[in-house]
């Protein structure tokens, strides 16, 4: 009698610590899918876009000397952990900045063709998704770069550039200021990265562009840029 | 008043907002291009131009051509080229084999001139090669507003427009080339105004860059979520269920 009374007793405990367990684990789950819960970073808007006056005398200036074409191969922004390929992309039919399709070169960085190579004269565009429908993509943290960071370019010369970040900011997609981003200041050699912000949940769309505007301050290591005549 | 007009007076006023949004959108369009070196020339450059109408902003900047010319600051004619296939040439434009591309050579390329950047005065084509108001000097960043004809506006906005930078570092040039005369002047060089620097206007990309899908913006972990919930459900449930069989046993 005393026998099956424990073991009915020790059954119930049984079954209380299992129940315990999975609503403890079931917990620790839930935790740990919010605390995981990764949304990008949203940029911080800084720094001034225009640094020509500044960078007219000085060392700066003459870091930053102008160099000739040469295709940008690859990116490493370390502020945003980014180190990747850039290929080259163009206009879609109705005039829009192209960007990556869906397809082994989807999560790699973009230069838009029709902009300067890094290193030449005016600004250079580099683009890259921010997610894509499989999930993060190469500028997921973009928006945790910030005025100072710096930015190195591989071209395919051989030359390794260096851009400092001098400002931040994020545009409405309704009101992009094209003639801000992909015009300005041509007389030095400018870099700039495109990638979508604010998200909107009830439109379920990026209804923002973050655009991080940087200018040449290094050449770690020069190029064998051979002069060409094919005007590319 | 005329029945047919009193219909047709708010019918005018209610078109009227339609007609000034569409003539909004289409007003300005900027365009832009690279500047890269033909002839074997060192330079670049960029020009953008912004096109209201047949007005347009204009800002070319270029660097690193020959700074100066028998001692005295090298003047640079520029152009936006108009009437050929809206492209630079390339070396097989050089017909007569002196290893330059002459003016003239380039022309099936990249038309003839539309207009001139000059700093001041004439832009018409017949200010062609006025080196007097040519930017002078192995860099310039250049900045005016033209009133361009109406056939270079068109060409700026189809594509076929093309800017073109003279004026090469003799020293640079075969031996041949470098006693050759100009083209188009006979009193210069060959290398005063054969083109350095070329680019073809593209328009610049319109509205903003759809470099996100929000995939990573919703919620994440949706399994994790939902199992955590589950075992939260199933383990509540049977302790409810524990401690219901408990009470009344004590009863």
């Amino acid at each position: 009698m005393a026998g099956h009374v424990g073991s009915r007793r020790g059954r119930r405990g049984g079954l209380i610590t299992a129940a315990l367990a999975a609503v403890v684990t079931g917990i620790v789950l839930i935790a740990f899918a919010i605390l995981h819960q990764e949304s990008a970073p949203a940029p911080q808007v800084a720094g001034r876009i225009d640094t020509g006056r500044t960078l007219d005398s000085g060392a700066a200036a003459r870091a930053a000397k102008v160099i000739g074409a040469a295709r940008p191969t690859r990116i490493r922004i370390p502020a945003a952990g980014v180190d990747t390929a850039v290929n080259a992309i163009g206009l879609n039919p109705d005039g829009s900045l192209a960007v990556p399709q869906p397809g082994p070169h989807l999560n790699e960085a973009a230069w838009f063709r029709n902009s300067p190579t890094p290193g030449q004269q005016g600004p250079a565009i580099i683009e890259g998704h921010v997610d894509s429908v499989e999930g993060e993509s190469v500028f997921f943290r973009l928006g945790a770069v910030r005025p100072g960071n710096r930015i190195r370019v591989w071209r395919a010369d051989g030359s390794i550039l260096e851009f400092t970040v001098n400002a931040v900011r994020d545009y409405p997609k309704a009101t992009f200021p094209t003639s801000v981003v992909y015009g300005g200041d041509l007389s030095a050699p400018q870099l700039r990265l495109i990638t979508c912000s604010d998200f909107n949940e009830t439109t379920h769309h990026h209804e923002g562009n973050e655009v991080v505007f940087s200018h040449l301050t290094r050449v770690v290591r020069p190029g064998t840029h051979a002069v060409r005549d094919d005007g590319r | 008043m005329h029945k047919a007009l009193r219909v047709l007076v708010p019918l005018a006023a209610a078109a009227t907002p339609l007609a000034l949004m569409s003539s909004a959108t289409a007003a300005g369009t900027s365009y832009q291009t690279t500047l890269n070196p033909l002839n074997h020339a060192s330079g670049t450059g960029m020009a953008t131009i912004s096109l209201q109408g047949n007005t347009a902003n204009i800002h070319v900047s270029w660097s690193g051509l020959a700074a100066t010319f028998n001692g005295s600051p090298y003047p640079h004619v520029q152009h936006i080229h108009v009437g050929g296939q809206g492209q630079c040439p390339t070396t097989s434009a050089d017909k007569n084999g002196d290893g330059v591309i002459s003016t003239t050579e380039g022309g099936p390329a990249y038309g003839g001139i539309g207009t001139t950047l000059s700093e001041h005065g004439d832009t018409s084509p017949a200010a062609g090669t006025n080196i007097k108001i040519a930017p002078s000097s192995g860099s310039t960043d250049y900045q005016r507003t033209i009133n361009v004809s109406s056939k270079v506006a068109a060409a700026i906005r189809d594509g076929s427009a093309v800017v073109v930078v003279h004026g090469l570092d003799p020293s640079t040039l075969s031996k041949k080339a470098q006693n050759e005369k100009s083209d188009l002047v006979k009193s210069l060089p060959l290398a005063a105004t054969s083109p350095a620097l070329c680019g073809v206007l593209t328009a610049m990309p319109t509205g903003g860059v759809a470099t996100g899908t929000g995939s990573t913006a919703g919620v994440e972990n949706q399994g994790l979520l939902e199992a955590g919930g589950a075992l939260v459900l199933v383990g509540g449930l049977a302790l409810y269920g524990v401690r219901r069989r408990r009470t009344t046993i004590g009863v």
